[in-house]
């Protein structure tokens, strides 16, 4: 057999579609799992574009704070 | 939260297509090395669709080497996992060198990874191989039958080859590097390496071939 031959045999211990999916979903997950704060998202943001960025964070800051029981009670007592 | 971390590559019309090729399988085309060598310092600076990138360029390579050293496909795939895991994480690690290819960093990641699942639990190679678990639909029934022959005689053919030997002609086959390359992973001088390639590949061949003659597997 050639070198190539065997090359091409070779192939065909790759890895069925389910497994290589089950692979990627896995190790995808435990990448995203493993990210940054949002703090340091939205640091970076404001670094990637100072204008917009600072804008859209201004706007998840407050939707978050809003959204979030000490937003209620803020609004509440400021009512 | 995948899009959002660096926003600024994501969000580009190019990040937009990159993502979409990687879903639609556009990255199985084998990059050249420069290319590889500048998805590796974009993913450095966090871009993950780079990192994405790289991941599918290498995961079957991966798997293959694994699969070759290993007894089952169930230990190939936590062992490819994991390495790739370690692979992405470790990238700032990673230096660039012009006698060695990113491929064979990502593959000595592999075999050591490898390595250490053989000793803590000592493997017996599987002496048939086994049958992919999923058929490609898409394949002809009797295509998908001599691959499967094909691959039982190859696990066979390998169950058959000291660790060594294993190991080296699965990263020659399997990752497709060279002896250079190999005879840094697996600690031998190049010399050696051609040596063992030379015989192994004569054996192996030779074996591979009387197994597929006699046809017993399936």
């Amino acid at each position: 057999m050639t070198d190539a031959e065997i090359t091409e045999l070779w192939v065909t211990l790759e890895p069925s579609p389910r497994e290589r999916a089950r692979i990627e979903n896995r190790v995808l997950e435990w990448v995203e799992a493993s990210e940054t704060s949002l703090v340091t998202e939205w640091l970076d943001l404001i670094k990637a574009n100072p204008i917009g960025g600072l804008g859209l964070v201004a706007a998840s800051a407050l939707s978050l704070l809003m959204l979030s029981p000490v937003g209620w009670i803020a609004s509440s007592i400021l009512r | 939260m995948l899009a959002c971390g660096r926003l600024q590559p994501a969000w580009t019309l190019a990040g937009i297509f990159a993502a979409l090729s990687s879903r639609l399988g556009g990255d199985t085309e084998p990059l050249d090395e420069p290319s590889i060598q500048r998805l590796v310092e974009q993913a450095r600076s966090g871009d993950r669709i780079a990192a994405q990138r790289l991941y599918r360029q290498h995961v079957d390579r991966v798997f293959r080497v694994v699969r070759g050293v290993l007894r089952s496909n169930a230990e190939a795939e936590d062992v490819t996992q994991d390495a790739m895991l370690t692979v992405l994480t470790s990238l700032d690690s990673y230096s660039a060198r012009s006698d060695a290819r990113f491929a064979a960093w990502v593959t000595s990641i592999a075999l050591n990874t490898a390595r250490r699942r053989f000793r803590r639990r000592r493997p017996e190679l599987t002496a048939t191989g086994e049958l992919p678990d999923v058929v490609d639909e898409h394949a002809e029934p009797e295509g998908a039958v001599d691959t499967a022959r094909e691959r039982a005689a190859l696990l066979r053919a390998l169950a058959e080859l000291g660790p060594t030997e294993r190991e080296i002609v699965s990263l020659r086959y399997g990752a497709e590097i060279n002896a250079s390359e190999i005879a840094e992973i697996v600690k031998l001088e190049p010399t050696n390496v051609r040596k063992i390639l030379e015989r192994t590949r004569e054996r192996l061949g030779a074996r591979i071939e009387a197994l597929l003659k006699q046809g017993a597997f399936i």
